[in-house]
């Protein structure tokens, strides 16, 4: 028997759905779910049904003793071009900010913020975000994702996107830094539709420690799974398009040199799905970043379901000049495919 | 000891899946000046056989063996193989290595992997193509996996000795060198998790990556 759940020489396509790490991505709750007084929903805007959490996924495996420490939902609807948001929950050190329309896209921005400031050992954050048919939203966070020793344990974030037909997600975090001694995972699973379009960029970087060295911290595992679901002749398809994953482990071995960091401290990822993505547009990309001082690679995933994806990687000394590569890329996507101008959260 | 000839055959470099026109990546490093001897690919190689060969190959290999469907890893591999000219390399070498088992070696679970892949269903990747074979040829993993790995450091050994160039000598120390990683790293795949499938390193998967557009080169990948 499979070590994955599927059956050996079993080649049908149902059977062809990967799920390795999958890990029920919002278990371990239970022991330590407490349903949300603590939610203040006014602040949030929200605009709607359903306040609370979506029921049938509070349950789970419970198996860990990370600490759930903040969880959010949040569901994007289109109405009449201007994206909005139908469902939102929250509970915990994580909540949302009012939302922002940074130009007359009708894209809707919301901003991430986590109260607490940083992530501790054995702490766990959920997020759940849906991008329903037509919508458009931009994920941001207020600051950085600060990762301190977690001595014996790991933090933890799991992330879960679905985004609908013709559905647009840009998630735009700050970096991730990890100081001495700390140990993250973040997994987040995505699924699109063939006419989704999503843009999600990621840095991370090491904390300051007092030697000065970068790479004191324990781990950084941060996995992402895109998937891509259509509704085919024979029922409902789906097939897996990217699964990036960066393990980063400095105690086990020199990740300083050549053919690991290269040298650099910090890494850039940028991940664009979207059915325009071809080898001429990657050709554009790499044209434009190669005017940046990082050391940046670009390339396709293949194609699934009628979409594909573009990889960039960076690797750089630097956040800011991960930010600008990264940008350069975004704003040639944002003006091209939807006549946006370069995104700037600094005005907001 | 049965299939101890096979195994050889299997993976003899001689093999005709092509493996002489990819370097995986180690021409970018030839490129960029920071392979340009015997040391400095050593240092390469022993990274790769530790993060590509381990995480991505190595892994793939153990899991078939454990009963995952070859067409699920065969998914997993394309999804994971970010770079084109890796995906490229792992279904070219492996779909030849389908066509030579075919004939050399069949098996129902070949031909099954086979038309799946013929299909248009599957890419046909080299690790699991070759895993197919050595477990319908009663290979034990550990020896599956040593054989393997070392079989693809003997070729890329080759390829640097043609290309930086190095000396026959010198390729011959570094085989041996590398059969002490090659040995760690079978035994490492072995404890990994799934969740640990696919994790590279960054400086490879950009190396690999800008290949694409090296303007001089001799290889595939």
């Amino acid at each position: 028997m499979s070590v994955l759940g599927v059956s050996p020489g079993d080649l049908t396509a149902e059977a062809a759905r990967p799920d390795f790490g999958a890990a029920a991505w919002r278990a371990p709750r239970g022991a330590h779910r407490r349903e949300g007084p603590d939610s203040s929903l006014r602040e949030l805007g929200a605009a709607g049904d359903g306040h609370g959490p979506k029921s049938g996924e509070a349950a789970g495996a419970g198996q860990s003793a990370q600490e759930h420490m903040g969880e959010l939902e949040l569901v994007v609807t289109n109405r009449a071009g201007r994206s909005v948001a139908t469902h939102q929950y929250h509970r915990g050190a994580m909540r949302v900010l009012r939302p922002h329309y940074l130009d007359g896209s009708g894209q809707v921005c919301y901003v991430l913020v986590n109260p607490g400031g940083a992530y501790l050992g054995a702490d766990l954050y959920v997020i759940d975000v849906e991008v329903a048919d037509g919508a458009k939203l931009l994920l941001a966070t207020q600051s950085a994702t600060k990762i301190y020793r977690t001595p014996g344990s790991f933090a933890e974030q799991r992330m879960r996107l679905r985004l609908g037909e013709g559905a647009r997600l840009e998630l735009a975090p700050d970096q991730v830094i990890a100081y001495r001694e700390a140990s993250y995972r973040q997994n987040t699973h995505v699924t699109v539709r063939p006419s989704s379009s999503l843009i999600m960029a990621e840095i991370i970087t090491p904390g300051w420690s007092p030697d000065g060295a970068s790479f004191r911290y324990e781990e950084l595992r941060l996995r992402t799974e895109i998937r891509v679901e259509s509704a085919g002749e024979g029922g409902r398809e789906s097939g897996l398009l990217a699964l990036d994953n960066v393990l980063i482990r400095p105690p086990l071995g020199d990740v300083t040199g050549m053919a690991f960091m290269e040298g650099f401290s910090h890494l850039g990822s940028l991940i664009v799905v979207d059915p325009q993505v071809d080898q001429a547009l990657a050709d554009e990309l790499h044209e434009i970043t190669a005017g940046y001082g990082a050391h940046t690679g670009i390339s396709l995933t293949a194609t699934v379901l009628g979409t594909a994806g573009l990889v960039m990687r960076s690797l750089s000394n630097s956040t800011e000049e991960l930010q600008r590569v990264a940008g350069a890329a975004t704003s040639l996507l944002r003006k091209r495919w939807y006549g946006q101008d370069p995104l700037d959260l600094r005005k907001y | 000891m049965t299939y101890q000839l096979a195994l050889q055959q299997l993976t003899d470099s001689a093999l005709p899946t092509g493996a002489f026109a990819h370097s995986l990546g180690f021409e970018s490093y030839v490129e960029r000046g920071l392979v340009h001897d015997e040391e400095s690919f050593g240092v390469w190689l022993a990274a790769f056989v530790g993060q590509q060969l381990t995480y991505s190959d190595a892994l793939a290999i153990r899991f078939l063996y454990e009963g995952v469907a070859v067409a699920e890893l065969d998914g997993s591999l394309t999804a994971q193989l970010l770079p084109r000219q890796m995906r490229e390399a792992s279904t070219k070498m492996g779909t030849r290595l389908l066509e030579i088992g075919a004939e050399v070696f069949p098996s129902p679970e070949l031909a099954e992997y086979r038309a799946w892949v013929t299909s248009g269903r599957g890419a046909g990747h080299q690790p699991l193509a070759f895993a197919v074979i050595a477990r319908s040829l009663g290979v034990p993993l550990p020896e599956a996996l040593a054989a393997y790995l070392f079989a693809t450091v003997t070729s890329l050994t080759q390829n640097a000795v043609r290309a930086i160039p190095l000396g026959q000598n010198a390729g011959q120390r570094l085989l041996r060198k590398a059969a002490d990683d090659v040995a760690a790293a079978a035994e490492r795949a072995v404890h990994l998790t799934p969740d640990d499938f696919g994790a590279v390193s960054p400086g490879l998967e950009i190396s690999q990556m800008r290949h694409e557009r090296q303007r001089a080169r001799m290889f595939m990948s």
